[in-house]
């Protein structure tokens, strides 16, 4: 797929694909920025070289206290401070940092919303608007719940992405093996991993082809290209399955799965600082209480 | 693929996209995964170990498997590799906001809903750490509500409509939509146990979460129900050999 032209065929840059699918695909397919995308930063972050022990217990534990804690303050730090490590630290742009950040955010919004204001028959809140069957009602304090909310849900998804956006599958998956998840688990997920980028690759190839034939013309017509090409796929990856494990068992498998895991070395200040965040972060709780 | 449908496929899908059309407009929605940070750690703990019964089964029903039949193991990872592609998709929506499949729904109907949980869990951590949807902590609760309850409900009414004999078709798309609200069903339930409303207590909630997410995974669950149908039919003309090897995984039960 590469073209000199790099203009027409481009399957890297997302927002010309966008355009194209806005226009031609019924809004139908696999955004290509989206699965691969945080995979590819993963693999670019300038702390991938972190020991991916230590990244993913520090995210894990940022998380488990801003979650725990439940203060707006930590979060607000946790927010700040994965933050840092991930766009100053890691190099990620802004623009892609956020667009992650914000992929959950219909969620948060409605669920929110749910959590933000109530219904009854009488009106019971500060604030009440009837609605012929009863009032939905909200208050300051619900109110403030709701902002304290999102700022937590936005500190425990900053510590989580920290993790994702600078440690490749792999190397997760390597980390939980150290902790001991059962080996068929793992070996499951390693296969799975890789199976899902040549699946993705199938799917891509299956949606031009079906694109270029009118596939994608109308709603009816979408969708019946996606439950073909849904069926189709599953076919092709039934097949594959086949012939890979054909090839596995060419190369001497005999029950075990190994693949290679390359040694991150731990860094002594890393710990330090790391220590110290979360150090800072009780500290800022107990202040804030 | 067209011509291999005949007419009264063809009037179905029609039928089944006027629908759709009548009920369709999704806004931006995901499978409905909790995102992360939403659930007290306390919730999140006790989701994880609801789910652990279910898990073992599970993997003593992959362990069974493989011991049986190696081959197994490319099988069930394509099998994962597969729900998860499904999931990331987005499927065809009439004002062409984003939408996801569940997958998981169709993945109990073609490889049975105990090796589902597994896998569940495995593609339900892919969404996390390469989509960035559902998290860490919330993922005991989301296994449960997707890897568990909606697949072993879909199953069951497979199961059921195919004892009492209901058209095949007609079958696979109540078993995957209803796979898909009682998904949905449990998710609102989740959210209402860890904030229940202050004046109708967790009742209430139910059915504030209910009301705010319906208007996305109403028409979300019909939409699946028809995609899965539009793939079985396309198994069934394209896929017979493949789909009796996968009878081994579920026990016979293609």
């Amino acid at each position: 797929m590469e073209n000199s032209v790099g203009k027409s065929i481009n399957f890297i840059k997302t927002s010309e694909k966008a355009q194209h699918q806005a226009t031609y695909h019924h809004k139908i397919g696999h955004k290509h920025g989206e699965g691969s995308a945080i995979d590819y930063y993963a693999y670019a972050s300038k702390i991938r070289h972190w020991n991916p022990g230590f990244k993913v217990a520090f995210s894990f534990t940022t998380l488990l206290l801003c979650i725990g804690l439940n203060n707006p303050f930590v979060s607000i730090a946790v927010i700040l401070g994965m933050a840092f490590l991930t766009v100053v630290k890691g190099g990620l742009p802004l623009s892609a940092y956020l667009s992650v950040l914000l992929i959950p955010l219909t969620f948060i919004l409605l669920g929110t919303i749910a959590i933000g204001v109530d219904f009854s028959r009488q009106p019971l809140g500060q604030f009440n608007l009837y609605l012929g069957l009863g009032y939905i009602f909200t208050s300051v304090d619900k109110l403030q719940e709701m902002a304290v909310l999102m700022l937590k849900v936005f500190g425990a998804i900053s510590a989580m992405i920290m993790m994702t956006l600078s440690t490749p599958s792999a190397e997760i998956i390597g980390v939980l093996r150290k902790a001991h998840v059962p080996k068929l688990v793992i070996e499951l997920m390693n296969l799975i991993y890789r199976y899902i980028f040549i699946l993705l690759d199938v799917f891509n190839n299956m949606r031009n082809s079906a694109d270029s034939r009118q596939g994608y013309c109308d709603f009816k017509t979408s969708c019946t290209t996606f439950g073909s090409v849904a069926s189709n796929l599953l076919v092709v990856s039934l097949k594959k399955s086949n012939a890979y494990y054909t090839a596995m068992e060419a190369r001497g498998y005999d029950g075990d799965l190994v693949f290679l895991e390359e040694e991150k070395p731990f860094q002594i200040s890393h710990l330090f600082i790391a220590a110290g965040f979360l150090f800072f972060l009780l500290l800022l709780w107990y202040v804030t209480k | 693929m067209n011509t291999s449908l005949n007419i009264r496929e063809k009037r179905f899908i029609a039928v089944a996209a006027a629908i759709a059309l009548v009920f369709g407009f999704t806004p931006v929605a995901s499978a409905m995964h909790i995102m992360e940070g939403y659930l007290p750690v306390g919730f999140s703990v006790a989701w994880g170990v609801i789910c652990i019964p279910f898990l073992i089964a599970g993997y003593m029903a992959i362990k069974k498997n493989l011991k049986e039949n190696p081959k197994t193991i490319t099988l069930l990872a394509m099998a994962g590799a597969y729900v998860f592609v499904l999931s990331s998709l987005k499927i065809p929506s009439v004002t062409g906001s984003c939408s996801h499949m569940t997958g998981t729904g169709l993945g109990a109907i073609l490889f049975g809903p105990a090796p589902m949980s597994i896998l569940g869990v495995i593609v339900l951590l892919f969404q996390a750490i390469l989509l960035a949807h559902g998290g860490l902590t919330t993922l005991g609760a989301n296994t449960f509500s997707m890897a568990i309850a909606g697949p072993f409900m879909t199953y069951g009414i497979f199961i059921l409509c195919k004892k009492i004999k209901i058209n095949r078709h007609v079958g696979v798309f109540l078993a995957a939509a209803i796979g898909d609200l009682f998904t949905y069903c449990i998710t609102a339930f989740q959210l209402a146990l860890a904030y229940p409303s202050e004046s109708g207590g967790v009742a209430a909630s139910v059915v504030k979460f209910l009301a705010v997410f319906a208007p996305t995974q109403v028409p979300l669950a019909i939409i699946e129900g028809i995609l899965t149908v539009v793939i079985i039919i396309g198994l069934e003309t394209y896929a017979q050999p493949e789909l009796n090897d996968l009878g081994y995984l579920t026990g016979g039960v293609k």
